[in-house]
C-alpha cells in the first residue's frame, strides 16, 4: 500500500467519524461515541471489506441487542443467573464463531458481546434495557453506514487488485517450486510448502468473500475461484506422489528411463511458464505435447513384461500427467480472472459445476474450548464485579466478553493483549488532555472536529500499517471510550481511572482463561487435526456424497492448518511421524480415482472396487482405533488381487487410471512390503 | 412521511421501513445492471451505487407522501 493511498484512507476514515459524531450530536443520541469508534472497528483499506465487515456486524448487533432485551427482564431479580445466562450465551456464540472461520464469523461475535455490553450496563435499571438496546443499535448503525458510505465513495480500494495480485504469485510460486522439485521427498521441505500453498489458498479464499460485498463494478467470478483453489489443492499431492514412486523404485534398485526423461521435459516446461509469467499459447501448445509424451510412454510400458518396477513407473507417468494438466490449468484460470468479464474456460466447467459450495475446514474442539474460555472469562469478571462489589466491574465482565470473542479465533491469543495493553495505557493521556484541557475551552461541533482531527487523522493513518494495527484500533477504541463525549460535558476524574483500570482487568481476565484454557501443545493440536483427517477419509471412502472436490479443498484446507502447527515443533517423536496429511491426501484422491474408474462403462469390475472402498474405509476406521498396521494389512491384500485382476485386461486408458490408482494406494497404506503372491513375480 | 409505523406496538419513524426498502430495491437494481454490463460505463461504481441508492429512497417518500398526510 502506497502513502498516498494510506492518506486517502485516513481522510475518509476522518471525515466518516466527523460525520458519524455530528449526526449523532444533531438527533441527541445518547453515545455519540458508540458510533465514533464502529467506524474504526470496520476501517479497513479495502472497500468491499469495510462493507461486508459493517453488514457482519450490524446483524451480529441487532441479534445481540435482541437477546439482551429477551434476557434481562426475566432474570434481573437473580444476579447469579443473569451472569450464568449472558456467559454461556457469549460462549455459544464464540463457538459458532470459530468454527465458521470465513468473515461472517464476525456476526456471531458480535451477537455474544452485545448482550454483555448492553445487559451488563443496565442491571440497576433494568426498565431502560429496550432503551439500551434500542441505542445501541442506532448508534453502531450509525457508525456502520457512515464508516461503509465514506470508504465507498472517498477513494475506494477494489479487492480485486489485491486478489489478482495475490493469485498471480501463488500460480508462480507453484510451477517454481514444481519446476524445482527434488526426486527424493524431503520432510521440513515438504512442510514448508504445504504451509506456504495451503495458507495462501484459504487466505485467497477468505479475500475473495469480499468481492460480493464489492461496489458493483467488482467482477464476479465464484466458479472461477473455486475452481483455481481446487486445482491448486491438487498440485501437492500429485507432485509428491511423483517423489514417492521414484523413491520406491530406486528402493528396487530398478532405473526408469522414460520416467525421468519425462519429469525432466516437464520441469523445462515449469520454468518456461515461471520465466513468462503468463499462460502462452506456446506454453499450452507443450503442455498438450508433453501429455501425449505421457500417453506414449504408457503404452511402451505395456509391452514391456509385467512387474512391480512397471506398476510403479507407470503410476508415476499418470501421476506426473495429471500434475501438468493441473499447473495449465491453474495457469488458465489465473489468466482468465485477469480479465475483465472473467469466463471459465470450457474445459473446465464440468468440474466447476460439480464442486458445490466450498466450506473451510471446521474445529470443533478448538470451538469447544474457546467457547468455553470465554464463558469462564466473562464468569470470573461477574464474580469480582458481584462480589468484590466493584461498581465499574460491569466494565471489565464487558470487555473480559469482548476480549474473549476478539482473541477467539487467533492461533496466539496472547499475542494481541500487549498492543491492546499498550493502546489503552497510551489512550489514557491523550483522552486526559482533550478532557480536561481542550473540551472545557471548546464550543459546538466545528471547535469539536477541529480539535478532534488531528488524532482521528493520526489513528487513521497507523491502522493502515499491519503491525500497528492492533494498537491503533484499541487505542482509538479506548480514546473515544474515554472521551464518553455526551451531549453535555462532564468530567470526574476518579470515576475516569477506574474505568480504564476495569477494562485492563477485563482484558488481562480473557487472556488469561484463553492461555489456560486454549494453549495446546501443538503437537497434540496436529495430531486431532490429522485425525479429524482420517474420520473424512474413511466417509469419503464409503460414501461418494458430498462431492469428492469439496472433501480434496477440505482435506488442503487441514493439510495447511498441520502444517503450520508441525514447523513450529522442533521435536522429534513417534507421534509425528503418524502424522501425514499429504498422504491422506493422496488417498483421497486414490479413492476418486477408482471410483470414476469404477463408475464407468468399460469397467467391469465395479462391485470389487466397492468391497476395495469398504476396506480402506475400515482400515481408516481401525486407524484411528490405534491398530494401523493390521488393518492395512488386509487392504493391500485386497489390491494385489484387484490389481492381479486388472492386469488381466486388455490395454485401455481405464486400465492405466485404475492401476496407477490402486498402485499408489498399495504404497500408502503398505510402504515397506512390495506385492508379490499375486503378480506372479516376485520384486 | 412525517408519521410513525406501528410495528408489534413498537413505534418506528416511517422514512425507516422506507430506507430499508430502498436498500433491498437498490440491491436488485444492482445485480440486474451488473448482469447487463451497464458498470463499464461507470467511473466511480461506489459513488453511482450510493446515488442509486439515494434516487430510490427519494422516490419512494414521495410516492408515499401522497398516501400518508
Amino acid at each position: 500500500m502506497r502513502t498516498m493511498q494510506k492518506a486517502t484512507f485516513a481522510i475518509a476514515n476522518t471525515c466518516a467519524v466527523l460525520a458519524a459524531l455530528y449526526v449523532a450530536f444533531a438527533a441527541n443520541l445518547e453515545r455519540p461515541y458508540w458510533a465514533m469508534f464502529s467506524v474504526f472497528v470496520i476501517a479497513k483499506p479495502i472497500s468491499g471489506a469495510v462493507r461486508s465487515k459493517a453488514t457482519f456486524r450490524l446483524t451480529g448487533t441487532l441479534v445481540g441487542a435482541a437477546m439482551a432485551v429477551f434476557l434481562v427482564p426475566p432474570l434481573v431479580q437473580a444476579p447469579a443467573l443473569l451472569c450464568l445466562a449472558v456467559s454461556i450465551w457469549v460462549g455459544l456464540c464464540v463457538y459458532c464463531s470459530v468454527l465458521d472461520r470465513t468473515p461472517r464469523s464476525y456476526a456471531f461475535m458480535l451477537a455474544g458481546y452485545t448482550v454483555a455490553i448492553v445487559g451488563f450496563s443496565v442491571v440497576n435499571t433494568p426498565e431502560s434495557v429496550f432503551d439500551t438496546a434500542v441505542a445501541r443499535v442506532e448508534e453502531i448503525g450509525l457508525g456502520i453506514i457512515c464508516g461503509a458510505v465514506a470508504h465507498s465513495v472517498i477513494f475506494p480500494q477494489s479487492v480485486t487488485d489485491e486478489l489478482k495480485e495475490r493469485i498471480k504469485t501463488l500460480v508462480r510460486s507453484c510451477a517454481q517450486w514444481i519446476a524445482d522439485l527434488p526426486p527424493q521427498p524431503c520432510h521440513l521441505v515438504d512442510l514448508l510448502a504445504q504451509r506456504r500453498f495451503a495458507t495462501a489458498v484459504t487466505e485467497s479464499h477468505l479475500l475473495y468473500t469480499h468481492v460480493a460485498f464489492e461496489t458493483s463494478d467488482a467482477p464476479r467470478a465464484r466458479l472461477l475461484m473455486r475452481t483455481l483453489e481446487e486445482r491448486i489443492a491438487v498440485l501437492l499431492p500429485r507432485a509428491s506422489a511423483v517423489q514417492r514412486n521414484l523413491a520406491a523404485l530406486s528402493a528396487v534398485g530398478a532405473k526408469p528411463a522414460a520416467l525421468t526423461s519425462l519429469i525432466a521435459q516437464v520441469s523445462r516446461w515449469a520454468h518456461a511458464l515461471v520465466r513468462e509469467g503468463k499462460c502462452s499459447a506456446g506454453a499450452m501448445r507443450e503442455q498438450s505435447e508433453l501429455q501425449q509424451q505421457c500417453a506414449a510412454a504408457l503404452k511402451r510400458l505395456d509391452c514391456s513384461p509385467p512387474g512391480w518396477p512397471v506398476l510403479l513407473e507407470q503410476s508415476a507417468i499418470v501421476e506426473l500427467s495429471e500434475l501438468t494438466q493441473a499447473l495449465a490449468d491453474c495457469s488458465r484460470l489465473a489468466a482468465a480472472l485477469e480479465e475483465p468479464n472473467p469466463r471459465l474456460p470450457v474445459a473446465l466447467e464440468k468440474t466447476a459445476k460439480r464442486s458445490g459450495s466450498r466450506a473451510l475446514s471446521a474445529d470443533r474442539g478448538l470451538g469447544l474450548l474457546s467457547g468455553i474460555a470465554a464463558a469462564c472469562a466473562t464468569l470470573i469478571a461477574c464474580v469480582l464485579w458481584i462480589g468484590g462489589s466493584w461498581p465499574e466491574g460491569l466494565v471489565a465482565a464487558q470487555f473480559a466478553a469482548i476480549g474473549a470473542s476478539l482473541f477467539a479465533a487467533l492461533d496466539n491469543p496472547a499475542e494481541p493483549i500487549l498492543p491492546a495493553v499498550a493502546g489503552i495505557l497510551l489512550a489514557l493521556p491523550f483522552a486526559a488532555l482533550y478532557e480536561f484541557a481542550l473540551f472545557p475551552r471548546i464550543h459546538g461541533f466545528p471547535s469539536l472536529a477541529l480539535v478532534l482531527s488531528p488524532a482521528l487523522l493520526l489513528f487513521s493513518f497507523m491502522q493502515t500499517f499491519r503491525r500497528l494495527e492492533g494498537t491503533a484500533l484499541v487505542l482509538a477504541i479506548a480514546f473515544s471510550g474515554a472521551l464518553a463525549l455526551a451531549p453535555s460535558y462532564q468530567a470526574d476524574f476518579a470515576s475516569f481511572l477506574n474505568t480504564n483500570a476495569a477494562e485492563i482487568v477485563g482484558l488481562l481476565l480473557a487472556g488469561v482463561a484463553i492461555l489456560a484454557l486454549r494453549t495446546v501443545d501443538p503437537l497434540w493440536n496436529a495430531r486431532r487435526l490429522s485425525r479429524a483427517g482420517w474420520q473424512s477419509l474413511s466417509r469419503l471412502a464409503r460414501h461418494p456424497r458430498p462431492s469428492f472436490e469439496r472433501w480434496l479443498i477440505q482435506m488442503f484446507d487441514r493439510l495447511g492448518l498441520i502444517a503450520v502447527r508441525l514447523v513450529g515443533t522442533k521435536r522429534e517423536s513417534t507421534a509425528l511421524r503418524e502424522i501425514d496429511a499429504l498422504q491422506d491426501l493422496r488417498v483421497g484422491l486414490g479413492i476418486d480415482a477408482l471410483r470414476k474408474v469404477g463408475t464407468s462403462p468399460g469397467a467391469a469390475n465395479g462391485t470389487t472396487t466397492q468391497a476395495l472402498l469398504e476396506a480402506i474405509a475400515r482400515a481408516y476406521e481401525e486407524r484411528l482405533r490405534g491398530a494401523r498396521d493390521r488393518a492395512s494389512a488386509a487392504v493391500a491384500q485386497h489390491i494385489d488381487t484387484e490389481i492381479a485382476a486388472v492386469c488381466a485386461q486388455p490395454p485401455s486408458a481405464t486400465r492405466h487410471a485404475a492401476l496407477a490408482a490402486l498402485t499408489s494406494l498399495r504404497l500408502e497404506l503398505l510402504p515397506n512390503r512390495a506385492p508379490h503372491a499375486a503378480l506372479g513375480r516376485p520384486a | 412521511m412525517i408519521g410513525e409505523v406501528d410495528l408489534f406496538g413498537v413505534f418506528f419513524p416511517a422514512v425507516l421501513p422506507l430506507a430499508v426498502l430502498a436498500f433491498v430495491s437498490s440491491l436488485i437494481m444492482r445485480v440486474i445492471l451488473r448482469r447487463v454490463g451497464f458498470y463499464r460505463f461507470i467511473w466511480h461504481a461506489g459513488l453511482f451505487d450510493t446515488a442509486l441508492y439515494l434516487v430510490t429512497l427519494c422516490a419512494f417518500v414521495l410516492a408515499t407522501r401522497s398516501v400518508t398526510p
